[in-house]
């Protein structure tokens, strides 16, 4: 049987629609993680002083850390016997992945966070808001960048394409099936980077009239 | 009585004297001599001898353990308490083929058999604190291991790593691996052999998690014990997927005792051990447990033969088989590092341990790893630098026969997650070329260009669009546009090559021999792996930093170059 006819292909896209899921549970928790982490620094910053500096020198570390070292870091120390209260735990090969994306997904926060609340204090609210978005297009990103997994073992979306890849033997097939991962990824990533352009036009748009309002109240008044 | 029965009879009785001749003249020859050195004879004076210090000897200090043994009416062996085929319990039930042998080695001494649970990690430490007399438990004898515990030779049993994959998967031998994720368990010697061909290792803690791991897809490849797999492979499920592609790294299985104070009774196992192969007695509890009996069947027709057949074959090298040479050659400053080890661990009381730099294929693997990120890093940015240029040109071209396939090439680019297209580099590379470190490095470098430069280039392309824009009214040159939309996407360019800089470790996913990659082979068959990776994650840090400001000078160059425009 010709691994990309339509049994096979029957067989294999469930499983990576469901590898697919793990990318995109993936993303959500990393994403989770560092907005949590992130306006925490971000707060911190925006405080200054010497916890402002080492947050930022925080923030520099987090941003130059390589998400794929990390990951293999947190998989080789942390996700092995560590004690915790006494016990005994390991993280799942999900959660390492997850967690491995947080020093980029908290430095992207932190960043944002940082612009958003220096253009509040502009007084352009809706400059500020232009932070939602941008966490939006990471969580994209992370999404991408969570299929760094399949090199731990976690089956994702990507794993779930090598695996048939193994079985495919010309260079034609296996383009052919890998041309179908980049569909399947791109295709939400390209619709969401689309509603993102949208919405940032949207509130330029809104900011604009408002800036308008603005210069024009004082020669009503 | 009838004639003819009376005529059968003498013929009988004739033939019954001639034998007893025979049987008498036999005894008188040299051929009977040799009975005394028979194992049999050796292994009952042996026993004889320490029977007769019992009980006179038994509270005497330090006699031998034989005797103590001998003494106590038991024998204390260790055993695993989960290993299918070889040693099982269900309760207070033990079964499987080193069971069996414990309980025969008991009956040949005749004492009671007191089972202790021991794992791979513990087995060691038992025999050497006296806390079990004899271990059976699935121990490969190698050189290392020579010098903390002692061996019984002849050995009872012999494994090979075997590489496991899904039937229709068409791996056959090692010509067929480079380049292969194969999934194992940290701190298995054989690793060295995969790393060796080439492969990519993903590694486990325990070896039970290997068939779920085939089974959910996350491994096409596990190596591991053929022992290990014996029992799966009488699962008809299993066997009905999956089959042994080729097996290597043969190592022999001793039962150990402590090194001191079990002389006799290291001697009395030898002999056993030898009587065992010789009757048959391994094999036939191997073929009860229905596990590989291959080696078994060889053992049995060499300790047959009269050279092995008698008391000093044990110790003659054409009947035995040597330990398997796991022995690292270390670094000339391997004392150093260990002396640094130490001094560490008393002062700050943190266990750091080197593996990268106390044996020589280590030492050799982390500096290629070293200089091959170099390489990589430099590679990626230049490839980045490259690429951005030409997806500039190209997208910010007025013709769009340039413009259009490069634009559905870039957005193609940006969708695909970098390790697929690493894989598709690969694999594309690896269609004109045979596999390589050098051609692992190349296409990494393509990859991590292409999917970073198509990006930078957008960013430029969309600089020129809007230098367009602002400059209509004022001419410019083809380069002169081009050189000031460098300048204003240099921030996105920056952006981008430091991202290429820190992406460069995922090159290890398709082979490159970087230092993650060399790092986890390093671990594979050594200790010391959260200060391994701790020493990675600040390496690659340090580069991306050092990248970092680099490219902080580079973008001020860009943008000063145009300031004055």
């Amino acid at each position: 049987m010709n691994p990309l006819s339509i049994p096979a292909l029957s067989d294999f896209l469930p499983l990576f629609l469901a590898g697919m899921a793990v990318n995109f549970e993936i993303a959500a928790i990393a994403i989770a993680l560092g907005l949590l982490l992130g306006v925490l620094l971000a707060a911190t910053r925006v405080y200054g002083g010497f916890p402002g500096i080492a947050a930022a020198s925080l923030v520099a570390l987090m941003r130059a850390a390589p998400t794929f070292v990390v990951m293999f870091f947190l998989l080789n120390t942390m996700s092995r016997e560590a004690s915790a209260s006494g016990g005994q735990f390991a993280f799942s090969g999900i959660m390492t992945v997850a967690l491995s994306l947080v020093p980029y997904a908290g430095a992207y926060v932190a960043d944002s966070g940082v612009d958003a609340f220096q253009q509040l204090r502009r007084g352009s609210p809706l400059a500020g808001l232009l932070f939602l978005p941008n966490i939006a297009r990471a969580f994209f990103v992370l999404v991408m960048s969570s299929s760094a997994g399949a090199a731990i073992g976690v089956t994702e979306g990507i794993a779930v394409i090598l695996h048939q890849a193994e079985y495919l033997p010309s260079l034609a097939d296996k383009l052919v099936l890998f041309t179908v991962g980049i569909a399947f990824f791109g295709v939400p990533l390209q619709v969401g980077f689309a509603l993102l352009t949208l919405i940032q036009r949207r509130l330029g748009r809104i900011a604009t009239r408002n800036q308008e309002v603005l210069v024009e109240a004082p020669r009503v008044t | 009585m009838p004639a003819r029965t009376r005529a059968a009879l003498a013929s009988i009785r004739r033939i019954g004297c001639g034998l007893a001749i025979a049987a008498g003249l036999l005894a008188g020859s040299p051929v009977h001599a040799q009975e005394s050195h028979a194992p049999d004879a050796a292994l009952q004076r042996l026993l004889r001898e320490a029977q007769a210090a019992v009980p006179g000897e038994c509270g005497k200090p330090g006699i031998d353990r034989l005797v103590r043994i001998l003494c106590s009416g038991r024998i204390r062996i260790g055993v695993r308490d989960h290993y299918p085929l070889f040693s099982t319990r269900s309760g207070e039930t033990r079964q499987g083929y080193e069971i069996d042998i414990a309980q025969a080695v008991a009956g040949k001494l005749g004492v009671a058999v007191e089972f202790a649970r021991v794992n791979a990690a513990n087995r060691i430490p038992m025999i050497a604190d006296h806390k079990v007399d004899l271990a059976i438990a699935t121990m490969g004898h190698n050189t290392l291991r020579d010098g903390q515990v002692r061996f019984i030779r002849p050995h009872y049993y012999r494994s090979e790593t075997i590489v496991v994959g899904p039937r229709e998967l068409g791996v056959a031998d090692w010509k067929d691996i480079p380049g292969r994720t194969v999934c194992g368990t940290v701190g298995n010697g054989s690793n060295t052999e995969l790393v060796s061909h080439d492969a990519r290792l993903m590694l486990f803690d325990d070896a039970v998690s290997l068939p779920d791991r085939l089974d959910d897809q996350s491994c096409t490849l596990a190596a591991q014990d053929d022992s290990f797999f014996a029992s799966y492979f009488t699962d008809p499920r299993f066997t009905g997927r999956y089959s042994a592609k080729f097996g290597f790294a043969q190592v022999p299985w001793g039962m150990a005792v402590n090194r001191n104070g079990s002389e006799r009774l290291g001697r009395a196992l030898d002999l056993m051990s030898q009587i065992f192969h010789r009757d048959g007695v391994f094999l036939a509890s191997a073929r009860a447990n229905r596990i590989g009996t291959a080696f078994l069947e060889q053992q049995a027709t060499v300790w047959a033969r009269p050279e092995c057949n008698n008391d000093t074959g044990t110790t003659n090298p054409a009947c035995i088989l040597p330990a398997l040479d796991a022995t690292l050659k270390p670094t000339v400053f391997a004392d150093s590092v260990t002396a640094f080890e130490a001094w560490c661990a008393s002062r700050t009381g943190i266990d750091v341990m080197l593996p990268m730099l106390k044996t020589a294929p280590a030492w050799s693997l982390f500096k290629d790893g070293i200089v091959n990120s170099l390489i990589l890093v430099t590679g990626a940015l230049v490839a980045t630098l490259v690429f951005a240029l030409g997806f500039g040109v190209a997208l910010g071209s007025r013709s769009r026969l340039l413009r259009w396939p490069v634009r559905g090439l870039t957005v193609t680019l940006q969708s695909s997650p970098i390790v697929l297209t690493l894989v598709i580099a690969a694999a594309i590379i690896h269609a004109m070329f045979s596999y390589s470190s050098g051609v692992a490095l190349g296409a990494a470098i393509v990859a991590l260009g292409l999917a970073n430069g198509s990006n930078a280039g957008q960013a430029i392309s969309e600089a020129v669009l809007t230098l367009r824009a602002e400059r209509t009214a004022l001419p410019m040159s083809g380069l002169h546009l081009f050189s000031r939309a460098l300048a204003r996407s240099a921030t996105q360019i920056v952006a981008f090559l430091i991202n290429a800089a820190k992406g460069t470790p995922i090159a290890s996913f398709i082979g490159a021999p970087e230092l993650l990659s060399a790092l986890t082979d390093i671990t594979a068959f050594s200790s010391g792996r959260v200060s391994t990776y701790a020493l990675l994650l600040i390496f690659y840090t340090g580069v991306v930093m050092a990248v970092v400001w680099l490219c902080g000078r580079f973008r001020s160059f860009l943008e000063r170059s145009h300031a004055a425009v």
